[in-house]
């Protein structure tokens, strides 16, 4: 019983972190269209900054939010405006290539800055608290409850700000929302801002439990692809129940299957999405989408 | 047109090389290496090149050459940079048999690029000096030439695995990740735990690039095991050390196979580190002694002079596995391919590394891996007792007992 709850513990903070992984990733997909293959990258970068900010001047990687959020907003409106922008009317290889582009050299610029050897943030509370005869590790705790309070920050920014529903209306049909005064391409820019703002956030966030190094990324973007794809696209509710999910299957088979149980876990996850795009292709909630023009 | 310069400058350059080479093959031994400069290996290739010159400054300068019959020999090592790939390494180790012809060929870094550089050696029956490979598989092959100073992989825990069974460990779990050096290591692993009378609990293996290993440590900590052996690179030793933490898992020894010796975990994982055991093919406070380079402190000192830093495992291997080949070629007292062949495998020698005896497949047998122990922040051999100033400490408080010491510490302060 304690096993099984604790598997419960371990899958939902993994989940958590998931989902607040996937958020820009899914949001720049689902209001642009573009599916950002830098999405690792700006993790790396968010978690190398939150590293830096920890030896040099000992500011905690949680506190350190109030920075790395700014700064990344700006690379993401500038990567945006002078960029992509300017590509969103190609075919749609055109901004693939871009933001590949932008990975390898995000990539090397970090390992020519820091070099390859690997980084991590020894916080001091890395430990854990007991509760019922359960491990509840405190930075994974925290991560969770950040991961949340970012969730609904973003979904009451969306929903009820006059800027909020100019993405929503830029993400539903690009034409209508410009008949009616939208300006497009700030919209556009003001979104990745906000979703590298929020994938850097994630890369902080996480730096303490991970192992920093400037070719970490991948993995993330493939895993970022997988949990939208499952929760449905640009969705705030989707990200959350689709890192869920995953986080969940995950830890579930990875402890109770023996020997191979963590390679199987990522086989199931990639398993389960090739069901849901046989099965319900467009998520199991249906995300942001496109109106028809007609 | 570029390409016509580009082409007579290569001729122009390779008779120029040969002729010289020609005019002084009287009396100088030329050695070819194909190592790292630049690629992913860039780090530990310069190591290796600094240790391969390091022996061949020493020997030229302080050795007086090399006596073969009655004539005295200078060595020459001619370098390329292999960049990292297989396939450039195979072609410029050809370049150095076919048109260097040189007369012995010295190993680049890694398994990966050793494997491919001693097919070719194997081919033209060149002898390879290596002291930069570990794998299994490089001797499994059947072939004759390619002789390695390093420990193999599946001797990574025989030394920690031995001296933990004498302090009472009776149950081990083992962990690692599902690429060719890992497994090699965890085989090995559960081979000594079954020889040295312990309990194999469960064994586990992850994909590379897992980001999350604590279902690992959450399954392990259930079976509450005296040692823990994980790991197959540095970050996994860094995930490990983090899930093992916060999910409270206390295993008596926690043994890494990769990561542990470098500086860098420390400095990474400040006071996390603590009490964490990791091999290591050499470490320059081990007790090691030979006729060329003296102590293991000696050759440390000796390198630290000539390129102002202290010497890694990597370039110690490198300067050993020169030295092989220079003691051989003084046994066989020839330069004859067969008579040094005859000579390398009838070696049995001390040296500052360890003592290097190969066997037929061109392993060496006789070095024990050591293992260290972070102890005080300090990497600290522990294993094998003979060579090493510090203690096994075992076994090992937990992650709780430690916070309990800390802020016991703290208030008496």
């Amino acid at each position: 019983m304690t096993q099984l709850l604790q598997t419960l513990i371990n899958g939902l903070l993994l989940g958590g972190f998931y989902a607040v992984m996937v958020l820009g990733f899914s949001v720049f997909w689902g209001v642009m269209g573009v599916i950002n293959l830098a999405h690792g990258e700006f993790l790396m970068t968010g978690a190398y900054l939150a590293w830096l900010l920890f030896t040099s001047f000992s500011i905690d990687p949680f506190a350190s939010l109030l920075l790395i959020m700014p700064i990344m907003f700006i690379v993401g409106f500038i990567m945006q405006k002078f960029l992509l922008n300017r590509l969103l009317e190609r075919p749609s290889l055109a901004t693939l290539l871009a933001t590949f582009g932008i990975s390898v050299i995000l990539a090397n610029i970090h390992k020519i800055i820091y070099s390859a050897d690997p980084r991590n943030v020894p916080v001091s509370y890395s430990g854990s608290f007991e509760l019922l005869g359960l491990s509840l590790p405190l930075v994974k705790s925290l991560i969770f409850v950040v991961a949340l309070a970012i969730m609904l920050g973003l979904y009451l920014f969306l929903q009820y700000t006059r800027l909020g529903k100019a993405i929503r209306a830029a993400a539903q049909n690009k034409n209508a929302a410009k008949i009616v005064g939208i300006d497009i391409e700030q919209v556009y820019a003001i979104t990745a801002g906000i979703c590298i703002a929020l994938t850097a956030a994630a890369g902080a966030i996480i730096s303490p439990t991970q192992a920093i190094f400037p070719f970490m990324g991948q993995p993330f973007t493939l895993k970022a692809f997988t949990i939208t794809v499952l929760g449905g696209l640009g969705q705030i509710p989707g990200a959350l129940l689709g890192g869920m999910l995953l986080g969940m299957a995950e830890v579930m088979v990875a402890t109770y299957v023996p020997g191979i149980g963590t390679n199987l876990g990522v086989v199931i996850s990639l398993l389960v999405l090739i069901l849901v795009l046989i099965f319900r292709p467009q998520g199991i909630l249906t995300g942001l989408k496109r109106m028809p023009i007609d | 047109m570029p390409l016509l310069l580009g082409l007579f400058s290569v001729t122009a350059a390779c008779s120029s090389k040969s002729s010289e080479i020609s005019d002084k093959s009287t009396d100088t031994i030329t050695i070819g290496a194909a190592v790292s400069d630049t690629g992913k290996y860039a780090r530990e290739g310069k190591d290796t090149r600094q240790g391969y010159d390091l022996w061949q400054d020493w020997v030229n300068n302080e050795g007086g050459g090399i006596e073969v019959g009655d004539r005295n020999y200078k060595v020459e090592i001619i370098y390329y940079d292999d960049e990292g790939s297989p396939d450039t390494t195979a072609r410029l180790v050809e370049k150095l048999i076919t048109e260097d012809k040189v007369d012995f060929l010295l190993a680049p870094y890694s398994s990966g690029l050793t494997k491919s550089a001693s097919a070719i050696a194997e081919k033209y029956d060149k002898i390879m000096a290596s002291g930069g490979a570990s794998s299994d598989s490089l001797f499994t092959r059947g072939f004759k030439n390619l002789f390695s100073v390093f420990t193999p992989a599946q001797y990574y825990t025989e030394s920690i695995l031995k001296a933990l069974s004498t302090k009472g460990a009776k149950t081990i779990v083992v962990a690692y990740e599902d690429t060719e050096f890992p497994t090699n290591v965890a085989e090995g692993t559960e081979k000594w735990a079954e020889k040295y009378g312990m309990e194999v609990l469960a064994v586990e293996t992850y994909p590379k690039d897992t980001a999350d290993l604590s279902a690992i440590t959450s399954k392990f900590k259930s079976l509450d095991p005296d040692v823990f052996i994980g790991g197959g690179h540095f970050n996994d030793a860094l995930l490990f050390v983090r899930a093992a933490k916060e999910q409270n898992f206390n295993p008596r020894a926690m043994v890494l196979t990769v990561g542990a010796s470098n500086p860098k975990f420390v400095e990474e994982m400040g006071e996390d580190s603590a009490y964490i055991f990791g091999p290591t093919q050499w470490e320059s406070t081990m007790n090691y002694q030979g006729q060329y380079f003296g102590t293991s402190a000696e050759y440390a000192q000796k390198y630290q002079e000539k390129w102002g830093e202290t010497p890694t495992y990597q370039a110690a291997g490198a300067t050993a596995a020169a030295l092989a080949l220079h003691i051989a070629i003084d046994k066989a007292d020839s330069l004859d391919t067969e008579a040094v062949r005859q000579a390398m495998k009838e070696l049995d020698e001390e040296t500052f590394f360890g003592p290097i005896n190969f066997d037929e497949t061109g392993k060496n047998i006789d070095k024990p891996m050591g293992t260290i122990q972070i102890l005080d922040n300090q990497i600290q051999v522990v294993v094998p007792e003979e060579i090493s100033l510090a203690q096994v400490n075992y076994p090992v408080p937990g992650w709780k007992e430690r916070e309990d010491n800390d802020s016991v510490a703290s208030n008496s302060n």
